[in-house]
């Protein structure tokens, strides 16, 4: 059988950061009490010359540079977003044209909530694994929207990352993927709408909590491994307490799932959120080491990946736009400022 | 914001994209179908280094419409590290902390909207590194 896995990777997060003291105060709440609930101390606002597609680049940029191939060798774009700055005009066309890559690529935008690029992830493994294409690039970036009082606003955020595929100069072999799909209605938007709804407390445990556990098991459950055979574990990231209570759950300890924690530092990614918390492990992985990757996208659904990470991984380990560099360079700003950089003001 | 133009000027934006002239050597920016050194036609594509330091910068508070969104913003003289200066803005800072001298990297950024409804412009602009 043929060979694939992720042959580099690259990560965006915007400078502007936003504190729950900050917006706790606006809305009269206990910041302290958020903080030890969500586990998230600020998040990641874009500038005002920034969506998507500026994000969607940058990380696609960080992986092509990082791995030091030439872009005109891959054959299929992916970005999966739930914040696309056109409705119509698709974010992968502009991502293509600013690496640059050929004319003669598949492309997409993809949604499926918080999961729409690891979905893109499991198309070009697909691909390449079919000899359909040499490389694949799965993006996820999102600027999450959250209504201004909703406590979504607390972890709303900022962020991208793009996974480089192939099967030549592999970091990190894929060894299986399985996902679980089901319409469970926890979290959505309709067409036009400006913000999200949700469901409350419904978006933990029939949602969140069911579709990570279901993937995980089935992967584990195919590949016939246990949780004490992997170094690490990443799943989805809405808060910090989240992806620890589904490893615990399952049988991880804290040690594995607290590298992935990008959460931590900038809050809910959505589309890049676990991808964002893949490439950090990446960054500090050894030849060897397993890594399992559980997606979440409300909707709902989770993707769930095997990687053992092989002896190239450290020639990509030396790069100085990595998840560090982009978690310290920060701005603080008030809600005041936030309501024009989000364009809040009509 | 005229589709034509837009898509015409696409990767010069996208892709900061100059000439390297063959007869003389030079290179320049922007893209153009003649040297400006020597005038002959025998020229190539170049794409400019990355990065570079600010030469000059100023503040700019009056924007044309379509960049208001994003006003003020810092506008710099920018000497790439091949030697070749361009204009563009400078994000992501304070006017007050700018620097000659400062070390700089090209981002892709968004450079014009054409109200709720049209056409979006990217471009690169640098930010600090
Ligand atoms: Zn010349």
């Amino acid at each position: 059988m043929n060979k694939v896995g992720i042959v580099s990777y690259g990560s965006y997060i915007p400078k502007y950061r936003i504190s729950v003291e900050e917006i706790a105060h606006i809305w009269g709440e206990d910041a302290t009490e958020l903080k030890n609930q969500l586990q998230v101390p600020k998040k990641s606002v874009l500038g005002l010359d920034e969506d998507v597609v500026t994000m969607a680049v940058e990380s696609a940029r960080n992986a092509v540079n990082l791995w030091d191939g030439d872009p005109k060798l891959i054959g299929a774009i992916y970005v999966g977003s739930e914040s696309h700055p056109y409705a119509v005009k698709p974010t992968a066309t502009i991502v293509s044209e600013a690496l640059p890559t050929g004319k003669e690529i598949m492309a997409a935008d993809l949604e499926f909530a918080c999961k729409a690029g690891t979905a893109g992830m499991q198309m070009c493994f697909g691909l390449v694994k079919s000899d359909m294409i040499n490389y694949g690039l799965a993006i996820g970036s999102d600027d999450s929207q959250a209504k201004p009082s909703d406590p979504l606003e607390y972890t709303a955020a900022a962020g991208s990352a793009a996974i480089l595929i192939g099967r030549e100069g592999i970091i990190a072999e894929l060894e299986g993927t399985y996902s679980v799909t089901s319409d469970t209605p926890d979290f959505w938007r309709r067409e036009g709408a400006t913000y999200p709804s949700h469901g409350q407390r419904f978006t933990g445990k029939p949602a969140y909590f069911q579709h990570s556990i279901d993937a995980t098991k089935g992967m584990m459950n195919q590949l016939q491994t246990n949780p004490s055979d992997y170094d690490y574990v990443v799943f989805h990231q809405p808060n910090t307490k989240f992806p620890l209570s589904v490893a615990k759950m399952l049988g991880f300890t804290k040690e594995q799932v607290e590298l992935s924690l990008v959460c931590r530092h900038i809050g809910n990614t959505y589309s890049a959120s676990s991808m964002l918390g893949l490439n950090r492990i990446l960054e500090k992985a050894s030849s060897g080491e397993r890594i399992l990757m559980t997606s979440y996208g409300s909707g709902a659904g989770s993707d769930s990946f095997s990687f053992m990470v092989t002896d190239k991984i450290e020639e990509l380990q030396a790069y100085p736009f990595d998840i560090e560099y982009y978690i310290k360079r920060t701005i603080d700003i008030n809600y005041g400022l936030y309501t024009r950089y989000k364009g809040l003001l009509k | 914001m005229e589709p034509p133009k837009i898509w015409r000027e696409k990767r010069q934006r996208y892709l900061a994209l100059g000439i390297s002239c063959k007869k003389c050597g030079k290179r320049s920016f922007p893209l153009s179908e003649y040297c400006p050194y020597c005038g002959t036609n025998d020229v190539e594509e170049y794409r400019l280094a990355e990065t570079g330091k600010i030469l000059y910068f100023t503040n700019v508070s009056m924007a044309s419409n379509e960049m208001a969104f994003n006003a003020p913003y810092c506008l710099g003289i920018i000497e790439l590290n091949d030697g070749i200066k361009v204009t563009g803005q400078i994000i992501d800072c304070d006017y007050k902390d700018l620097k000659n001298g400062m070390e700089v990297k090209m981002v892709f950024r968004i450079l014009a909207r054409d109200g709720h409804e049209g056409l979006i412009k990217y471009g690169f602009k640098f930010t600090s590194i």
